[in-house]
């Protein structure tokens, strides 16, 4: 099965490996270029890239911050590694009839399927990590200036667990579907909903969020100072002496704020927050795996 | 012996279609057995669920005493299938199509295969995608006999042949399979190949089993029997009526059993395969042949 996986799939071997090089020079670019002009903590409105320099190398770094280059692509890589790579793996078979050479040779479907997902996912999951841990280095190295929480999903281990999503799920459409063209949407259309349903709705909510409450409403700033890394869930509400809201996110009208309210989740729940959420790709995508296995050896003909 | 194939009121059905309805069928060892039907008459159906690549609605299948949907892994080895359209990958060479089927299966004859296929002239270094339809045929066969398998299902192989690789085909699978003693089950809807080839004969149409028998005593005991049209209707003791054509003065009796004696002014001819096939088939209610007693067979 190693040799027939080898040869079935060096492409996307390649192409795996390629890509991640890829993206991985465009972050190592950025964060040499932040190191070596110490441009870390800029404080820079417009951010980091107006700090770089204009030889070509910091050129090349301030392009790759400004068109958000590398964080697209850690973004956006998972799903699409879901969609050409897992997508056809049953469904090409299907679509050519050559399942019912695969699986009338004297390996069954469930070792046929189990050794080709293994294998596949060895250069993808690893592709992820690089990707996803450079991107980490790099924010360290940006500091506190960065909102981390703004990149929840480009650093490691999530890139890990959305590239591991992903994969499962084209397996999973492609078994089902059988046919790779429709799979991908399904995998692309899947792929986004989940992931804006984990940020929107679970991501405030993995861990019940703190209250801060600010009474001097002369000196009102948002955020406030000393939060270092805090994620604000929401806007801020205003309410008068009485406790009645005024508003959210602004106050209107002649009557003047007594105290504003508003929730965050601290700086230090970060890493616990991208364990939650791999945790619930990883076992949806142990879900999806089970179930293209399931409907491999028994639904399929 | 353990029959190669035996079913037992299989059926399958697709939505509320049902492509194969309680079918009941054994295939005697060493015999290479002709599945005969009209397309879409359940030949596929049967052959993957016989292959395992399908679980059936109703009834069962076992291949050696085994049912290939509950014990696949014991069966694998055991059973080559060529599906229909003879898939292979078109992005490999021949060599390696070959080395797909050495690393997947564990009985592989390297050996033999790649002599079969240097026996056809089939260059290893030729892409699967570039084979004409014959050789592509016979490394498709050449793989499935690579498992020195004990049965052999073989969907449709010759339909995309021309005449000339339709008959080398199918006497080199003879020559294979008559080497080794394995068991065939070749589905067709060209009888005339199957007559070449075939020592047992299926007919299956709309989803049922009409016809099951060894080829010679099948052709022995259908003959056609044609006479003056009478109005009285005929007295044919022993015989049963396949199927009946009437002109206006004359009838065509195609009957199964042993002609004792003719009705007046009836000559009876011989029943080529293909007519016997054809009055079945546009007879989908005649009374399909005493099949093997199931209960009375043993496992």
């Amino acid at each position: 099965m190693t040799w027939v996986t080898w040869r079935q799939h060096r492409m996307e071997g390649v192409w795996t490996l390629g890509v991640a090089a890829v993206l991985a020079a465009m972050i190592a670019v950025v964060a040499y270029e932040v190191h070596v002009t110490s441009c870390a903590n800029t404080t820079y409105s417009g951010g980091v890239e107006f700090c770089l320099p204009n030889d070509v190398l910091g050129t090349l770094a301030q392009l790759l911050v400004q068109y958000n280059l590398y964080t697209y692509g850690l973004a956006v890589l998972p799903a699409l590694a879901g969609a050409f790579i897992g997508c056809p793996l049953v469904a090409r078979e299907i679509e050519n009839g050559t399942h019912r050479l695969a699986w009338t040779q004297g390996v069954t479907r469930l070792r046929w399927l189990s050794v080709k997902l293994v294998l596949l996912s060895i250069p993808l999951l690893v592709a992820a990590a690089v990707g996803g841990v450079m991107e980490v280095v790099l924010i360290n190295q940006l500091g506190p200036s960065v909102d981390r929480w703004a990149f929840f999903d480009q650093q490691a281990p999530m890139t890990i667990a959305a590239t591991f999503f992903a994969l499962a799920l084209g397996v999973a459409t492609g078994a089902v579907i059988g046919r790779s063209i429709p799979a991908m949407a399904a995998t692309l259309f899947i792929f986004v909903v989940v992931r804006i349903g984990l940020a929107e709705i679970g991501r405030p909510i993995y861990m019940a969020p703190l209250t801060y409450t600010q009474h001097d409403m002369a000196n009102y700033s948002f955020p406030p100072r000393g939060y270092t890394n805090a994620w604000w869930v929401d806007q801020a509400s205003f309410y008068d002496s009485g406790g009645h809201l005024l508003g959210r996110g602004f106050v209107g009208g002649s009557v003047q704020p007594a105290y504003a309210i508003q929730h965050f989740q601290p700086g230090d729940r970060f890493w616990t927050f991208q364990g939650i959420e791999t945790a619930i790709l990883c076992i949806l995508a142990v879900a999806l795996i089970g179930f293209a296995i399931y409907w491999a050896t028994r639904r399929v003909s | 012996m353990i029959a190669p194939i035996r079913a037992t009121h299989l059926g399958k059905r697709f939505g509320k279609n049902w492509a194969l309805k309680d079918c009941s069928l054994l295939i005697p060892p060493g015999k290479i057995a002709g599945l005969v039907g009209p397309n879409g008459a359940g030949k596929s159906t049967f052959l993957h669920l016989t292959a395992g690549l399908l679980r059936p609605t109703t009834g069962e299948v076992t291949v050696f005493g085994r049912s290939p949907q509950k014990q696949l892994l014991l069966l694998l080895d055991r059973v080559g299938f060529v599906a229909q359209d003879t898939p292979l990958y078109g992005g490999f060479t021949v060599a390696e199509m070959l080395e797909f089927g050495r690393r997947l299966n564990g009985r592989w004859d390297h050996g033999a295969v790649e002599e079969r296929v240097r026996r056809h002239k089939i260059p290893f270094e030729q892409r699967i995608g570039q084979l004409s339809g014959g050789q592509r045929s016979r490394v498709a066969l050449a793989l499935a006999l690579g498992k020195r398998p004990e049965l052999l299902l073989l969907d449709e192989p010759v339909a995309r042949l021309d005449p000339l690789a339709r008959r080398e085909f199918l006497q080199g699978l003879t020559q294979a399979v008559a080497e080794d003693g394995i068991t065939v089950l070749l589905s067709s809807h060209v009888v005339g190949d199957l007559e070449r080839v075939c020592d047992y004969l299926v007919i299956i149409s709309a989803g049922r089993v009409q016809v099951a028998g060894d080829l010679e005593d099948l052709l022995n005991s259908h003959h056609l029997l044609i006479g003056p049209r009478s109005a009285n209707g005929l007295r044919l003791p022993g015989l049963e009526v396949v199927k009946a054509s009437h002109t206006e003065r004359q009838s065509s009796l195609w009957v199964r059993g042993q002609v004792t004696e003719l009705p007046d002014g009836y000559r009876e001819s011989a029943l080529p395969l293909e007519e016997l096939v054809i009055a079945y088939l546009s007879a989908p209610d005649a009374a399909a042949l005493p099949q093997p007693r199931l209960e009375e067979m043993p496992a």
